[in-house]
């Protein structure tokens, strides 16, 4: 194997995939818009890793993926090792490889990220474990024999998928339930197919199924199967039951035609771009009715500045909008969107108006315009963030056929939570008890994770409130290590 | 490193004031013709007198370390002495000092103890004397020490045989009754026989050498006249030492540090159940060799041992410290065969050693084998033999002698008295050679096994991989070994380099379970020994290792050659199978498994195995096999160092370790440190299962990078990395072979309690406790737990680098991003958020257990505490050289200092003198091994000159530059070639010894007389003593680093396990001079790892009273902690050499650093308002404001750091900043000083003359120093000065020498001629009425022209050993040199018209060297790996031999050289047999433009 060449991180620029050319997507190509690296991309890219001391890659990864390792691995070609090692920390790594923001979380940490260009940690994870399942490779669970334990996990989104792995890699028989008919949730029906397509969810499924997971899919708790029947059958349960209930801005005008909720948006597009039964099961039981009407030559106005919010204006531009606006409070440095997000939709058409707070929707049947005032930024609060404040005398509309909101969602907890005596916070965030932070030692007796029925855990957005894949990942990861000393000792 | 003992003051804390170590000036005296002389006499007592500047003064200026005199028995002068008394002597008697307690009782007590041991043996006592003595010539501590004492005569009751004893069977009475009487005095510590004996008699005394004829009037009657005089003065580390530990001792005096002592005491004592003689057996005595006191008096305990069991000095003394035998067996195979026969019995004693001896028959003088002391000989034409350390310590007129000589590495010397004839090296080997037919027994009893080239069974039985996968679990091989550590070693054949120290906790404090090999820190000598150079030097160096049963050394016979010689302790599969399979092993072997219940419990287990152990030896079981590996599941794994310390101790102490050989088949040893530990416990050989069943997997799944490209040869590779790692950490201790190495215990336990260190470490300090067999059951648990579970995922590590989940870190992402914010900020909050990031982590140092306890504080206000401006001047930046740092950072670190009003350090790589008197001076210069770019001016432009003994990444070894960091900048600086490595030795080539550590000391005062001398060491126990006598040696300023520090490059296992923490040597320090009155002396920083105003607090409470600071502020500079300064490419600029980092990627600001600095004086303020103080001097000691909290219940380790906090508060501070008064200056450099003022100042030039003697050290560098700071150091090279000395040179002359200095010397140099010289002219002649043949005849000492940078040397005659090592620019011509000419020479040119000894060249990387090789054996003596050697006389060369002309045409004129003359009128003959040598790097184009740009 070769020798590395330690002027690489130099000598050669960061790179990423090739995109879909731009005429495409605004031609309403759905694809991926990375493609894959090649082999030896993918190892020169690897290569570029100074392999530091202190991995801030890591460090910044909230699953602390062993990036520098596996980086090495790819770098010297040996995929299959670098693939066990991703599935190590990640039980989802090529889905992380693509729909993580990295530029905020690994190669936003990077070294390189300092004048240089960051290493493309997320590109090289797509392409490892792509290459190596294509290779036939994958998990080897020779080793864990059956324990006989028998664990049901709630929700088949990130943190359920993520926590059913590790059960079973644990030697723990892990049952998932969903109420809808595909494993992944949000990755399945909220994430455009432009960022994750859904032959990789397939994949991954039969990876799953591969490593003796089972499936109830199209099972609603509470509703066709009863959480009772639930702590009765298994040895414990895991909920990652999600976050949908969107903010609710309370903008006068929000009910006015034309004018939609994010999400809704996004899932019906995306059953419609895979060819899926655009009236398939509705999404969380209110927003069946949501009428998705044609993008083509609209102007739209996308309020909000997070990744729903980019996921939002990038399928405007592919639905043949005429323009497309994201409107945001506060400025571009305090947006919590992936930069590489905004990247590609300023490159896509998109235009960004910063520092402004919508006030209200304006229409009589369907909206017409959005009031908006300029905002400047405040003193920083006690975290840290600052805060929009409005600049007076600052109002103007801006034209718009179709409004999506994208302010972000809150769990809602379902109501047999509370019979089963798991606690939740006021915000319907289901309580549990926290992960030791670092070489801390864990302050009370609870294992990380545990709701305050202890047979029960939960973990991802339902616990966190709407948040990155990754750590939903994370949490039904340690959730199902917290599973296995609960039941294994 | 030395053991304690009953004897002796207590301990203070750390330090242990029995931890003796000594070093000195030595020499004898002998008339061949045994004609006694009282002019003999007094001739040794000047010569004494003459050494004293080698010697140790006490705090209180008078009480020397000790010296003293073995005469050969002075009958007349004894009989005379008996007859006063009023007692009669026989014809036959014996005679002896006795040390006696003060009290009558006791002394009685004593007196009839030895006469009734003397009657045993049919001897009686004739009679008592008490011996005057004038206490006045004593200081007050020796005084205080003082033994009464008393001569004792003794002679044969002739009448019980009726037969007189012969002069043997009264010696072998003599030495009975002597060690009887002792072994039964042990209770009586002030008992003491000097010496009793019917051939010699001693006198020593804690004085000056000046005043021992004061001491003891006795020595100043006339009568007493000797044929033989050995004398010896002292420099020992400790100031209350003994009287006892004077020397010499019975029968010899040692120059030196014995390094492998601890080893050699524990042989000594295993050995005394096999070696007997008719005669002797010495079971009787226990210890066999006294194993208190210092090294040199057990080595005259094992010559006397030897001695009595019959042999005599040329053959014991040979034995015992062998020269390096490897390159004999070429040469001399029959030599060769002496040696390697007594080795399968004996280990050497190594170490720097020059030994002078006398034995009743042979007076005679014997150097180790790496040559580490000098010594010069001369023969007189009355038929005087005389040698000493230096020469000129006798005033022998030159048309008197006959021969001069020196004494090469492991040459000896003798005068036979019996026979009246000098016998030189070749002489000796040739008696030993023939004493029996040593080759052929070897033929007939060694057995050698047999290597393939190419060794297919790494493993002949691969592990699938889930039991691979288990194995690595269970034995904590984690991802990060086998990629960072194993890869490398069979990748590369040498370890892994890695960056920026050591940042996770000692391995006792840290949450994870940690290898045990963790808790063992390595020995490293420093000061008081060297490390030797494994890299240079290796031609000294062994692993051979034999097995089979040790023999009775006294009974020479083919019968006890039965063993198996192997190359390496490391084994291979294969090896190990085709011993099992060889007679006589193959019916004696017994496997021991190391697998337990775990209800039987750890401690049981160890003692059952040891039962095991022992049995089989008594069942004649020759090789006994410890082995994990085989684990069950139901067990858990005894570790197998455990095991080993265990077995080893048991079989010592029960007499049967000799019998049999220990091979331990582990999976826990993989990298060199794990080997040293085993074989330092006891084990003979180690087979790694794992390691090569790891290698395998790599290697047949195609991975490994291997030199050779094939999978055959990893194990080799690996095997060599292994080797290579080892043969570095013995010669980090000075020790040169294994066998010397092997249960030596060379270590110090950091985390083990006092029950485990019994059981299986006795011997190693351990002082702070740790895991007991509790705690390391639970880890066996733990890692049984771990390996069976087949889905528990393999270790990450960590340890190396920073895993999110792993080790702790201190330098982890947090504290790096929180300081980097705060000095980006320079706000409060800021700091407090770094602060508290680092003060609230878990416990990752010794200090992180420490609390500060206000309690007994009343707190002030914040005002009145001094200001942050006061504070700051406490700081420094720790070395860092331009070279590791980038031209930008090194100078922003200097700017930041400067303008704070701290220091920073140059490091090791010069300095550009466009940064001389700007505000980018590096205040601290410092003076490394390499010593790159020291000159007069680099060294008068400093406040600080920092003398690097070892730093805390790797201490015991050498700085590297890689090539790739030698820029043309670096290049100029360090007078060194672009793009070609640099490597520092080492060992500073003229620092093997305390004394020479107060010469350089000495030196560097001369060249700067205003600047403070630091000198910077590494904790390890121990370093309180070194602390003590570094004081003495006349230190301002003592750095004690911790292991943790360093920034630059090292091998990773040197990063990770030798040094310890900053706390145990600091406080060790502190405690070692209070409890010497030297406190006051110095000033004592604290180096490694600080971040925090709560660090630099608990560091001033712990005793320090400044404070350096490496990795923090280059984190202030930008660094991001990424560890990979050793490639060149620092992604931040500060590490790295690459043009565009620095330009684009530098982003380092002083201001930065300032904000650093003021951000922690700010801190500290706040604490000592807290603490009530209102200076940081106040707290300066004050232990007694902390108090231990219980951080690690945890783990229960336990933890005691009550020693830290033992000894007095004490409270000053103050002179941080004022240099110290400089020693007062006379002699011969005075007189100068005041003759030359006006013409230096004035630039004037002139001609000068002046007598000159030994004790004229350092000459030329005084005046060098003002040159310098008055015009540069090549400012008056044009207007010379010529200065004319007639006699012998003492150290260092011309040392440092600059421009414009032009001295000529008649007669001869000692050590270090033209160190460090810059520039001018040293040319050296023998008198003129001298008669010996000048070009063999040495004229020069050792070690000259280390370092120089230029100038020229002119000698006529012989140089030493090490003559222009690390020469970078100086041109000379000689006569003949000894070992290791021109090693690491980097520039300039150097003629050798004579013979060269070994080693020439090696690390020869520039310049140029002429050769005359008239023996024609100039191929075998030259180091092959870097120089090629060419002919002169074809063509192309002729810019060459001109050049060859003119320096032979110059040296001729200057010296008046015969032989140079000869050669200019034979030219035509002689040119054929010059050499010129290059490095293999340079093109001789490239060498002729260098010699026309000189020209």
């Amino acid at each position: 194997m070769s020798k590395k060449a330690i002027f690489d991180f130099l000598d050669r620029e960061r790179a990423m995939p090739a995109r879909i050319p731009l005429q495409l997507r605004r031609d309403g190509d759905w694809g991926e818009l990375y493609g894959r690296f090649a082999a030896e991309e993918a190892k020169q890219q690897a290569g570029r890793c100074l392999d530091c001391g202190n991995p801030y890659c890591s460090w910044g990864c909230p699953l602390h993926n062993r990036i520098p390792q596996w980086l090495e691995l790819a770098r010297e070609g040996r995929v299959i090792e670098a693939a066990a090692l991703c599935h190590e920390t990640n039980p989802l790594p090529e889905i992380c490889g693509r729909v993580c923001p990295q530029d905020r979380l690994c190669e936003g940490s990077c070294t390189l990220n300092d004048g240089f260009g960051a290493v493309t940690i997320g590109a090289v994870e797509k392409y490892i474990v792509d290459a190596a399942l294509a290779q036939g490779w994958t998990p080897d669970l020779s080793q864990a024999p059956s324990t006989g334990k028998r664990v049901a996990i709630v929700g088949a989104g990130p943190a359920g998928l993520a926590c059913a792995d590790r059960l079973a890699r644990a030697g723990i028989e892990a049952t998932v339930f969903d109420r809808y008919e595909k494993i992944g949730g949000l990755l399945q029906f909220g994430i455009p197919t432009f960022k994750l397509e859904r032959t990789v969810l397939d994949q991954r499924h039969e990876v799953l199924a591969g490593m003796g997971v089972q499936f109830k899919l199209g099972v609603e708790i509470g509703r066709d199967v009863s959480m009772q029947s639930l702590i009765d059958d298994f040895d414990a349960v895991f909920l990652g039951i999600g976050s949908y209930r969107y903010t609710d801005g309370k903008l006068p005008g929000q009910d006015l035609r034309n004018v939609l909720p994010a999400l809704p948006f996004l899932v019906q597009n995306g059953r419609l771009v895979i060819g899926d039964d655009a009236d398939g099961k509705p999404i969380a039981g209110w927003e069946d009715q949501i009428d998705l009407p044609d993008l083509r030559g609209k102007r739209v106005v996308v309020l909000g500045g997070g990744d729903t919010g980019m996921d939002c204006v990038r399928s405007a531009i592919r639905l043949g909008a005429a323009s497309v606006q994201c409107v945001y409070r506060r400025d571009e440095a305090n947006m919590p969107g992936s930069a590489r997000e905004v990247a590609n939709a300023r490159e896509e058409g998109v235009e960004f108006l910063f520092n402004r707070q919508p006030l209200a929707l304006l229409g009589d049947d369907a909206v017409t315009a959005v009031r908006v005032a300029e905002t400047r930024l405040g003193e920083p609060d006690a975290r840290g963030r600052r805060n929009a404040e409005i600049v007076p005398g600052s109002e103007s509309e801006l034209d718009a056929d179709v409004v999506i909101i994208a302010f972000g969602f809150q769990p809602e907890p379902p109501e047999w939570l509370a019979a089963h005596g798991i606690a939740a916070e006021a915000n319907g965030r289901i309580k549990v008890a926290p992960k030791p932070r670092g070489c801390a030692k864990p302050s009370s007796n609870a294992l990380p994770y545990q709701t305050s029925n202890p047979w029960v855990f939960a973990g991802g957005d339902g616990v966190r409130g709407a948040d990155l894949v990754v750590t939903a990942v994370q949490e039904g990861r340690d959730a199902a290590a917290g599973i296995a000393k609960l039941l294994l000792g | 490193m030395m053991e304690c003992d009953q004897a002796g003051p207590d301990p203070l804390g750390l330090y242990d004031p029995r931890d003796d170590r000594d070093s000195c000036g030595f020499g004898l005296i002998a008339q061949l013709d045994d004609k006694p002389a009282r002019a003999t006499v007094e001739a040794a007592l000047e010569a004494l007198a003459r050494m004293t500047h080698r010697g140790g003064v006490a705090a209180d200026g008078l009480s020397g370390d000790g010296c003293g005199l073995l005469l050969k028995q002075p009958e007349r002068f004894l009989r005379a002495l008996a007859k006063e008394a009023g007692f009669a002597l026989g014809s036959q008697f014996a005679a002896g000092l006795v040390f006696l307690p003060h009290d009558d009782a006791d002394a009685a007590r004593c007196r009839d103890t030895l006469r009734k041991a003397l009657a045993e043996v049919q001897l009686a006592v004739a009679g008592w004397r008490t011996v005057p003595v004038d206490a006045g010539a004593c200081g007050a501590t020796a005084r205080a020490n003082m033994p009464r004492i008393e001569q004792v005569f003794a002679a044969p009751l002739i009448d019980v045989e009726g037969a007189r004893p012969t002069p043997e069977t009264f010696r072998r009475a003599l030495f009975l009754a002597r060690r009887r009487a002792t072994q039964r005095l042990q209770d009586v510590p002030a008992f003491y026989i000097v010496s009793l004996s019917a051939d010699s008699i001693g006198y020593k005394g804690m004085v000056l050498p000046s005043r021992l004829p004061q001491l003891y009037p006795d020595l100043q009657r006339p009568e007493l006249e000797s044929s033989v005089v050995v004398f010896h003065q002292r420099f020992s580390t400790n100031t209350s030492s003994r009287w006892s530990l004077a020397q010499p001792f019975r029968m010899l005096a040692h120059n030196g540090e014995i390094n492998t002592i601890a080893g050699n005491r524990a042989w000594a004592q295993a050995r005394a159940h096999v070696w007997r003689s008719e005669h002797l057996d010495p079971r009787e005595f226990d210890p066999v060799i006294e194993t208190d006191g210092s090294d040199s008096q057990s080595l005259d305990a094992m010559l006397d041992l030897l001695e009595a069991g019959g042999m005599d000095a040329l053959k014991a003394m040979r034995i015992l410290v062998p020269p390096a035998t490897q390159s004999l067996e070429y040469k001399d195979a029959d030599l060769a065969a002496f040696y390697e026969y007594y080795a399968l019995n004996s280990e050497p004693w190594d170490g720097p050693a020059g030994i002078v001896l006398f034995d009743g028959r042979y007076a005679a003088c014997t150097l180790d084998r790496n040559g580490l002391r000098p010594a010069r000989w001369q023969l007189t034409k009355d038929r005087h033999f005389l040698i000493a350390s230096e020469a000129g310590v006798w005033d022998v007129p030159a048309a008197e002698v006959l021969r001069k000589g020196k004494l090469g590495p492991g040459q000896m010397i003798a005068a036979d008295l019996r026979d009246g004839r000098l016998l030189e090296s070749d002489a000796i080997d040739a008696i030993n050679r023939a004493r029996a037919p040593y080759k052929r027994w070897l033929r007939q009893g060694m057995t050698y096994l047999h290597s393939e080239l190419i060794d297919p069974n790494l493993a002949a039985e691969p592990f699938d991989h889930a039991t691979l996968a288990g194995f690595q679990k269970l034995f904590q091989l984690t991802r990060e070994e086998r990629e960072k550590v194993l890869r490398p070693l069979a990748e590369t054949e040498q370890e892994a380099i890695g960056s920026m120290g050591d940042d996770v906790p000692m391995a006792t404090l840290s949450q994870q379970v940690r290898p045990l090999y963790d808790r063992f820190r390595q020995a490293f000598a420093q000061v008081t020994n060297p490390p030797i150079d494994p890299l240079r030097e290796d031609c000294v160096m062994s692993l051979a290792t034999q097995l089979g049963r040790e023999g009775n050394v006294f009974a020479d016979s083919a019968e006890t050659v039965r063993h198996v010689h192997l190359s390496s302790p490391v084994l291979s599969q294969r090896k190990l199978r085709q011993l099992l399979a060889m007679p006589p092993y193959d019916t004696a072997y017994r496997y021991i498994e190391l697998g337990f219940d775990a209800g039987t419990g750890i401690r049981a287990a160890i003692e059952g195995v040891c039962a095991q152990a022992e049995a089989a030896a008594r069942d004649g079981v020759l090789l006994l096999i410890l082995s994990d590996r085989r684990p069950r599941r139901d067990q858990l794994m005894l570790h197998a160092l455990l095991a080993t310390g265990a077995v080893h101790q048991h079989l010592v102490r029960n007499g049967l370790r000799c019998a049999v050989n220990l091979i331990v088949e582990t999976g826990t040893a993989r990298d060199p440190h794990h080997f040293a530990c085993l074989i330092g416990y006891g084990a003979t050989a180690v087979y790694p299962y794992l390691a090569y069943q790891t290698l395998h997997d790599l290697g047949v799944r195609g991975i490994l990078n291997t030199k050779h490209g094939e999978v055959a040869q990893i194990g080799r590779s690996y095997r060599r990395g292994i080797r290579k790692g080892l043969l570095k950490i013995i010669s980090k201790m000075g020790i040169s072979t294994i066998g010397s190495y092997r249960g030596a215990r060379l270590f110090e336990i950091v985390g083990l309690d006092r029950e485990v260190t019994e059981l299986c470490f006795a011997g190693t300090p351990s002082r702070i406790g740790g895991a007991g067999f509790a705690e390391l059951q639970a880890e066996a648990e733990h890692l049984a737990k771990i390996g069976w579970d087949n889905n528990a995922l393999p270790e990450i590590g960590g340890l190396l680098q920073f895993t999110p989940d792993g080790e702790y870190h201190q330098f982890n992402p947090d504290v790096v991003q929180a300081l980097q914010r705060a000095v980006a900020s320079g706000t409060r909050e800021d700091w407090a958020r770094y602060a508290d990031a680092v003060n609230t982590r878990p416990p990752a140092a010794l200090r992180d257990l420490l609390a500060l306890d206000a309690s007994k504080a009343n707190a002030i206000p914040l005002d009145e505490v001094e200001p942050i401006e006061a504070i700051v001047r406490r700081f420094d930046t720790a070395a860092m050289s331009l070279g590791a740092l980038s031209p930008e950072a090194h100078e922003a670190l200097a700017i930041a200092m400067n303008r704070l009003g701290g220091r920073s350090n140059s490091g090791e790589g010069g300095e550009d003198p466009a940064r001389y008197r700007s505000d980018k001076v590096s205040k601290i210069k410092q003076i490394a091994s390499g010593r790159f770019g020291v000159t007069p001016e680099y060294l008068v432009n400093a406040e600080v000159l920092q003398i690097k003994m070892a730093q805390g990444a790797k201490p015991g070894e050498g700085g590297q530059l890689p090539g790739h960091k030698v820029n043309a900048l670096i290049a100029r600086l360090r007078y060194a070639r672009p793009g070609i490595g640099l490597i520092s030795p080492p060992p500073h080539h003229d620092i093997y010894s305390i004394e020479d550590l107060a010469q350089l000391i000495f030196d560097l005062k001369q060249v700067n007389p205003d600047a403070l001398v630091s000198v910077k060491l590494v904790s390890h126990a121990g370093v309180g003593t070194i602390a003590t006598g570094v004081a003495k040696a006349g230190a301002d300023l003592i750095t004690i680093s911790g292991h943790d520090g360093g920034t630059g490059a090292s091998p990773i296992s040197s990063i990770r396990y030798a040094g310890t923490p900053w706390e145990l040597g600091l406080s060790e320090a502190r405690q070692g001079l209070l409890a010497n009155g030297l406190r006051e002396r110095v000033i004592v920083q604290a180096d490694g790892g600080l971040k925090s105003g709560l660090d630099v607090i608990k560091a001033a409470l712990l005793g320090a009273e400044s404070f350096g600071f490496g990795t923090a502020p280059m984190i202030a500079l930008g660094c991001k902690y990424l560890r990979i300064c050793h490639l060149n490419n620092c992604a931040t600029g500060i590490a790295t050499q690459d043009d565009r980092l620095r330009a684009e990627h530098f982003t380092g600001l002083p201001e930065r650093v300032e904000n650093f600095f003021r951000g922690l004086a700010e801190e500290v303020r706040g604490y000592l308002a807290q603490l009530g103080a209102r200076t940081l001097g106040e707290l300066v000691g004050r232990t007694d404001l902390l108090r231990q909290v219980d951080a690690l219940a945890a783990t229960g380790e336990k933890i005691d750091l009550s020693l830290l906090l033992a000894g007095d508060g004490l409270a000053h501070g103050g002179h941080c900043g004022t240099p110290r008064l400089a020693a007062a200056n006379d002699g011969l450099a005075a007189e100068l000083d005041a003759d030359l003022d006006l013409v230096l100042t004035n630039a004037l030039g002139g001609s000068f003359a002046y007598p000159i003697r030994n004790t004229d050290r350092s000459i030329g560098a005084r005046l060098s120093g003002r040159i310098a700071r008055l015009h540069g150091d090549h400012g008056m090279r044009d207007a010379p000065i010529d200065l004319h000395f007639t006699g012998t040179a003492g150290q260092s002359f011309g040392g440092f020498l600059a421009s414009g200095l032009r001295l000529t010397l008649e007669g001869e140099a000692n050590d270090y001629v033209g160190k460090g010289m810059a520039g001018g002219r040293i040319v050296i002649r023998p008198p003129r009425d001298a008669t010996f043949v000048a070009c063999d005849t040495p004229i020069l000492g050792n070690t000259c022209l280390y370092g120089a940078t230029g100038g020229e040397l002119y000698a006529a005659g012989h140089a030493g050993e090490r003559f222009a090592v690390r020469n970078s620019g100086a041109v000379a011509v000689v006569e003949g040199v000894g070992d290791h000419c021109c090693e690491y020479m980097t520039g300039g040119v150097v003629a050798v018209l004579g013979r060269t000894g070994l080693n020439f060249g090696a690390g020869f990387t520039g310049g140029m060297a002429y050769v005359l090789d008239l023996d024609r054996d100039f191929v075998d003596r030259y180091n092959h790996e870097l120089i090629d050697i060419l002919r002169i006389n074809h063509e192309g060369f002729e810019a060459h031999r001109s050049h060859l002309t003119d320096l032979l045409e110059t040296h001729a004129a200057l010296t008046g050289s015969v032989f140079a003359q000869r050669i200019l009128d034979d030219f035509r003959d002689f040119l054929g047999k010059f050499w010129l040598v290059k490095p293999k790097a340079a093109s001789i184009e490239s060498l002729v433009d260098g010699l026309r740009r000189a020209a």
